[in-house]
């Protein structure tokens, strides 16, 4: 599998709302998500669009990747307004067919060229949020290789599409989200994607049920995050993120695995358990996420640092 | 768009004749005349006999009149269904587009016929096979006359050679592609949820309202009741409730006066309002609305009587 970035955590806000801007570097996220799009009043989206170049690195001062979500009906507009150095990923809001994928790959690189940012270095986030959005699932995956994490299939978006209640406590989305990871897993793509954990509240601040939320998916092999309410940036870092448990236990297995080299056993069981390749490659695969995520919180916390210098900020930030 | 609302279809086998005379004060949205499983193999001529007159009768309280005809006999049972009064065919046991093609074919020869208007009736679809799931796409896409596709549970249990146990759902994925699929093609999904789909019982108001609630939100938009006790909770689980609609009325007040203020999102209650929240409870309204509205219309024939 191809390094990936670390997208624990993100925050999904409207730009027109300044201190959400302006404090977001401090809470902890791998991104920030500039909206454009359904936190953003009709009256207010051009006003918006034109937030977005300086924003861009407001959001990066704690060491965030800055993304934006576009909205779907004004593609063009937006798209002129936000592809600038410093964007990494460009949110796509109810897609559908694969054209349209195209065409903001095209939009994007002519962008990219002209305004000297490195070729294919803004990606694009498929965002799948009605049926006919999963019934076309794989095509639009394999659109352009600027999409590199895919899924979806849940929200408030094809709820109302599906016609459904959001917040029943049981699991309404199982074949669209079951066909979107199959698509991604297909084309080698990072899933997003969470296991079902009951919300029948419809809370968005409720760390406790994030934590469990990206535990679970976590153990599902998926390790992308994000939300709209600051209280579960810290919940999803932490809850993607390997315990010190799990790397000693990934390290242990290794070692066992690798006493067995010369013995001519491909496999052992100590203490009922098995150790074989498959678990090595497991321990591996923990060792090489926790080594990424301890990087990335190396790099947020310098970028912190750096800001917090640059502003002569005498007091710790608070996380509000 | 005007919405769609046929939250029950009662069942009635056409042979049946209390059934066929009472079920028009049963209350539901839809009622289908059944030439097909309801009635034996032995009856089925005689069958075919008495759809027109039951017809009139299933419909004087207002419900949409369906026939189920039998895929086998397709062609003597649309000739014995369609007559005034019809709003659609049920077509059972569908596998591929070229079926419903066919159905097409000789309805609109039946229409022009007796004088009908042009593709005016209805088709409901029944799949009931692994094949028909797997090309769900093609078939519900064949011909603008399907308004709704549903699966048949139990035969579609013979097909894949399983015996269902009540505990364990074996259609999470068909059921969940009917829903995906149809909600594309813009074709109503219906259906119940497990096991009341498979094991057709005499079950409490309260159990069939709980599951019918589950279905729709599952996606699915009526369910086919084979027994008149079916309708009332059905109906009233697919109608948004008092407090559904005044929580959306609430949403609405708060959206629009968050949007005056300057932000599209704004917290209730712990929640994140914004566009699609507010997108939402205009669906909501809108479904009650249409639902008071079917109502009022099925209601008046009754009152008169």
């Amino acid at each position: 599998m191809a390094a990936h970035q670390v997208r624990r955590s993100g925050l999904t806000m409207p730009v027109v709302t300044r201190r959400f801007v302006d404090h977001a570097w401090r809470r902890g996220c791998d991104f920030i998500n500039l909206d454009l799009e359904d936190s953003v009043p009709q009256h207010l989206k051009a006003h918006a669009r034109g937030l977005i170049k300086d924003a861009i690195p407001v959001v990066r001062k704690g060491g965030a990747e800055a993304f934006t979500r576009i909205n779907h009906d004004y593609v063009h507009a937006d798209l002129e307004a936000i592809v600038w150095p410093g964007l990494s990923k460009v949110n796509y809001p109810k897609a559908e067919s694969a054209e349209e994928i195209r065409l903001l790959d095209d939009v994007i690189t002519r962008l990219e060229r002209e305004r000297g940012i490195r070729p294919g270095t803004v990606e694009i986030g498929a965002n799948i949020e009605t049926a006919t959005g999963v019934a076309a699932a794989y095509d639009i995956a394999l659109a352009s290789p600027r999409v590199k994490e895919f899924g979806g299939g849940t929200g408030y978006d094809m709820s109302r599409d599906l016609g459904v209640e959001m917040f029943v406590g049981f699991e309404q989305f199982a074949y669209g989200k079951g066909e979107l990871e199959l698509a991604a897993r297909a084309l080698g793509l990072q899933v997003r994607a969470a296991p079902f954990v009951a919300n029948t509240t419809g809370s968005v601040s409720d760390a406790d049920r994030a934590l469990r939320e990206a535990q679970a998916a976590r153990k599902c092999g998926f390790r992308l995050g994000g939300g709209l309410n600051p209280a579960v940036v810290e919940p999803q870092n932490r809850g993607f993120t390997p315990t010190a448990e799990e790397v000693e236990d990934a390290r242990w297995v290794l070692e066992r695995h690798r006493e067995l080299a010369g013995t001519g056993d491909t496999w052992i069981v100590i203490d009922g358990r098995v150790i074989d390749r498959y678990e090595a490659a497991r321990a591996r695969d923990t060792l090489e996420w926790a080594a990424l995520c301890t990087e990335r919180d190396r790099e947020k916390a310098e970028a912190v640092l750096r800001t917090r210098a640059a502003m002569a900020e005498p007091t710790p930030p608070t996380l509000a | 768009m005007a919405i769609l609302v046929r939250r029950s279809n009662l069942l009635a086998p056409i042979t049946d004749t209390a059934r066929v005379k009472q079920a028009w004060q049963s209350d539901a949205d839809a009622i289908t005349l059944d030439l097909e499983d309801g009635v034996v193999e032995t009856r089925k001529a005689e069958a075919r006999g008495l759809v027109k007159e039951a017809i009139a009768l299933a419909g004087q309280g207002g419900a949409e009149v369906f026939v189920r005809v039998n895929a086998a006999l397709l062609h003597a049972d649309l000739e014995a269904s369609m007559w005034p009064g019809l709003r659609g065919i049920m077509l059972p046991r569908v596998a591929s587009a070229a079926e419903v093609a066919e159905a097409v074919e000789q309805m609109t020869a039946l229409e022009r016929r007796r004088g009908l208007a042009a593709g005016a009736l209805e088709l409901i679809v029944l799949l009931e096979s692994a094949r028909a799931v797997w090309d769900i796409r093609s078939i519900i896409t064949a011909n603008p006359r399907i308004t709704q596709v549903g699966l048949d549970e139990s035969d579609l249990a013979c097909d894949l050679g399983i015996t269902p146990l009540p505990e364990h759902d074996p259609y999470v994925y068909a059921r969940g592609r009917l829903v995906i699929e149809a909600t594309a093609a813009k074709v109503q999904p219906i259906g119940i949820t497990y096991p009341l789909g498979v094991h057709p019982r005499r079950v409490s108001a309260a159990e069939i309202h709980r599951m019918a609630t589950d279905a729709r939100n599952l996606g699915l938009k009526g369910v086919l009741c084979p027994d008149p006790s079916w309708v009332a909770p059905v109906n009233a689980a697919f109608t948004p409730t008092a407090e559904l609609v005044a929580h959306n009325k609430r949403v609405r007040e708060v959206f629009a006066g968050a949007v005056a203020a300057g932000t599209a999102a704004v917290p209730l209650d712990g929640r994140m309002i914004d566009v699609p929240v507010d997108e939402w409870a205009k669906v909501v309204l809108a479904m009650a609305d249409a639902c008071d509205a079917r109502d009022a219309q099925k209601h008046a024939p009754r009152a008169g009587s």
